[in-house]
């Protein structure tokens, strides 16, 4: 087998087994999906069950109830408040009720009176209830209108896609999700990439794996594993949410989203070419740095560079002609999570979409050359922290570079 | 059995900036030998170490490994335990070595087998699925040794491979060493325990600020400091010896003394009239060597004063 795929294997494994990682996979979307089902559950609970306020009252003042039409069975009419009032104090009475004030017509006021908090329900059972008796005297088609006067069919822009009704919050969340799994999966594992190059450099393991591979087959075997280990991640993620799809598929909210097939395409792309180029940038400063709190810290910039985009996320709604926008479309470090932003919102124009793809599949080569590059020449300062200009110069520099001699023939 | 050159460097210099770590260095090392690498800290040993392993370029020389510059395929013929130990802590021992080994081109199920077979071997094979982090020092010495060997290696560069060992484990790795010698592998050592030296190594090496020093069979290389004197136990007037000009006589528990000679006056020679003479009587008769401890103090000492290039 291929050197660095050893590496790749081995990395994969060894890191798979990491507690960090078993609770990232699966420890995280567990707890973020159980709190989202005990939050929702809550509210539809509380919002969606009209009958927890148990029978409710009303008194009309205003006369349009007089013969009323479509009465749902929980509502109970008192000819005056003081009854209603008398009916909600009592002990086995209503639990709501409301009044028609003489003027309704003119202001539309109904008061609402209850003994705690009412559901959204109450007020959609009395809005038609209402609505019912208002249009009594109307042609029924007109009445059905009425009840129901727009019908949605909401179109994004750029590919014509429908959104159902209920799925316009899911479809501005799925993105959002998506960026989140994104940002989590490519961070987890390039810092695992980080760490390791700092272990083996820190230890002098890097001494004898260099003696069995070459620098080159190091950087690329764990770029590789790690990137392997990602996308298990991101398996295990996609596959956690769809199944909580499919349990939340009664609940109203849930069923709304859904991961559109191009997002998810565009999407794996990006994670692909941006992880890429995550990862052999954590190499390089792996390579460079001395002590693993020192590389957090650095690695921490860089992940700040990549969320980025979602302090601008009102430009994203608002003004997606922007400059801001495009730049954070193009810039490679912001491209990813700008990419699947837009592509959930609206439009993103084609010739930005190959542009920004080419530029981080550029940068992201350009890094992984310059990575092995430094990791290679970094392997040769020992106890040395280089600076600034040491690095730079080890990437462009051929002269201050130290090939040995198995690069030279293999070059 | 003509030897055959396992490591051949020559006239390797390295500088780091003004620095010269390694000055026209130039030897070799056999197949079934132990080259001993001698020398006082910073004296280049590392550098020389680094460069025949491709892990550092010389800026100007020559250095074949196995018949040929260093490349992909020597490499698995080579194992290299490096000065300051190199093993993943957080990783199983069994798991660390296999992967390590397979690296060197080994099938995994061969490796796993050889570095149960090795565990047992050094009594270690309980501690097979610990994590190195929880082995103790010299346990972990024995890991890393065994890294180094798992793949018989035709060639060996060992940093001092008895540090954190104890008088019985220093045995048992010796015997390893040993062993591979005796394969036909070479060996290149570098330590500081000279008594190390004395015992095992063939021939030696010593460098002192990037250059050679001394460089030959370890007798030899003694022989060459001998003093013009001779150590002798036993009875007699040691004075009246012709050949001798000056006699130290010490009382350690028997009689001994130290006979210096005079001016071209061969040790054998001495020997000759002591054997004809019947008011003299020796049970031991040996040139006055000094012990390498001795010579590399020797040595350091007298360059200490010189300019560095």
């Amino acid at each position: 087998m291929n050197r660095a795929m050893l590496v790749a294997r081995h990395e994969y494994f060894t890191n798979i087994r990491r507690g960090g990682f078993l609770f990232a996979a699966f420890g995280v979307p567990l707890i973020t999906v159980g709190l989202m089902v005990i939050v929702f559950a809550l509210t539809f609970q509380n919002e969606m069950d009209s009958t927890r306020v148990g029978r409710v009252g009303y008194v009309d003042q205003s006369g349009i109830l007089a013969q009323a039409i479509d009465q749902p069975e929980s509502f109970e009419r008192y000819e005056t408040e003081a009854a209603a009032e008398g009916a909600l104090t009592a002990t086995e009475g209503i639990g709501a009720y409301f009044v028609l004030p003489p003027n309704y017509l003119e202001t539309g006021r109904v008061r609402l009176i209850s003994n705690g908090d009412t559901p959204d329900a109450l007020n959609d059972e009395i809005d038609t209830f209402l609505l019912a008796n208002l249009g009594g005297d109307l042609e029924p088609e007109v009445a059905v209108r009425i009840k129901d006067p727009v019908n949605t069919a909401v179109l994004t822009l750029d590919n014509g896609r429908v959104i159902a009704d209920n799925a316009v919050i899911g479809v501005f969340l799925a993105p959002l999700i998506f960026v989140m799994v994104f940002l989590l999966a490519s961070q987890t594992t390039s810092g695992y990439l980080m760490s390791g190059v700092v272990e083996e450099k820190s230890n002098r393991i890097m001494e004898i794996l260099v003696t069995s591979i070459t620098p080159f087959q190091l950087l690329f075997g764990k770029i590789i594993g790690l990137g392997l280990l990602g996308l298990t991640q991101l398996t295990i993620w996609v596959l956690m949410g769809y199944i909580t799809l499919r349990l939340g598929q009664n609940s109203e909210f849930l069923s709304g989203i859904s991961i559109p097939p191009d997002l998810l395409i565009v999407g794996l792309i990006y994670f692909l070419l941006g992880y890429f180029f995550l990862a052999s940038l954590m190499a390089g400063i792996g390579a460079v740095v001395g002590s693993e709190q020192e590389s957090r810290q650095l690695a921490g910039l860089f992940s700040f560079g990549l969320a980025v985009p979602f302090f601008a996320i009102v430009q994203f709604f608002t003004a997606p002609d922007s400059f801001i926008v495009t730049f954070l479309t193009l810039f490679p470090l912001t491209s990813p999570v700008a990419v699947i932003l837009r592509m959930g919102f609206g439009v993103i124009p084609t010739w930005q979409l190959i542009t920004s793809m080419v530029l981080l599949l550029l940068t992201a080569l350009f890094v992984t050359w310059a990575s092995a590059r430094i990791f290679r020449w970094s392997l040769l300062m020992y106890g040395k922290r280089p600076n600034l200009r040491q690095t730079v110069s080890a990437i462009f520099r051929s002269s201050g570079m130290e090939t040995t001699a198995t690069e030279e023939r293999t070059a | 059995m003509p030897e055959r050159v396992a490591i051949s460097v020559e006239h390797i210099s390295k500088s780091y900036g003004n620095f010269r770590a390694v000055n026209d260095l130039s030897f070799e090392v056999y197949s079934g030998e132990i080259l001993a690498m001698l020398g006082p800290n910073g004296a280049g040993k590392s550098t020389t170490i680094r460069m025949i392993l491709d892990i550092l370029k010389p800026d100007s020389g020559k250095i074949s490994v196995l018949g040929a510059p260093i490349n992909d395929e020597s490499k698995n013929r080579i194992g290299y335990l490096p000065e300051e130990r190199g093993l993943y802590r957080g990783v199983p021992v069994l798991e660390m070595m296999v992967y390590l080994a397979t690296l060197k081109g080994l099938s995994q199920a061969d490796a796993k087998q050889r570095a149960m077979r090795y565990l047992e071997q050094v009594d270690l094979a309980e501690h097979a699925k610990k994590k190195v982090s929880e082995l103790s020092k010299g346990m972990q010495q024995k890991v890393q040794f065994g890294v180094t060997i798992l793949h018989e290696p035709e060639l060996i560069i060992i940093d001092e491979p008895f540090s954190g060992l104890d008088p019985v484990n220093t045995r048992l790795i010796e015997g390893l060493i040993r062993d591979l010698k005796a394969r036909g592998g070479a060996i290149v050592m570098s330590t500081h325990q000279m008594y190390q030296v004395e015992e095992m190594a063939d021939r030696l090496l010593m460098i002192n600020r990037g250059e050679q020093k001394l460089y030959g069979k370890v007798d030899e290389v003694r022989s060459r400091y001998a003093l013009p004197a001779v150590n002798v136990e036993g009875r007699g007037d040691w004075a009246s010896i012709s050949g001798v000009e000056r006699v130290e006589v010490s009382e350690n528990g028997r009689p001994s003394a130290l006979l210096y000679l005079k001016p071209n006056v061969q040790p054998d020679q001495v020997l000759g009239e002591i054997a004809r003479r019947d008011d003299i009587h020796i049970q031991r008769f040996e040139l006055a060597v000094p012990s390498l401890n001795d010579i590399f103090i020797q040595v350091v000492a007298s360059d200490k004063d010189k300019p560095r290039e």
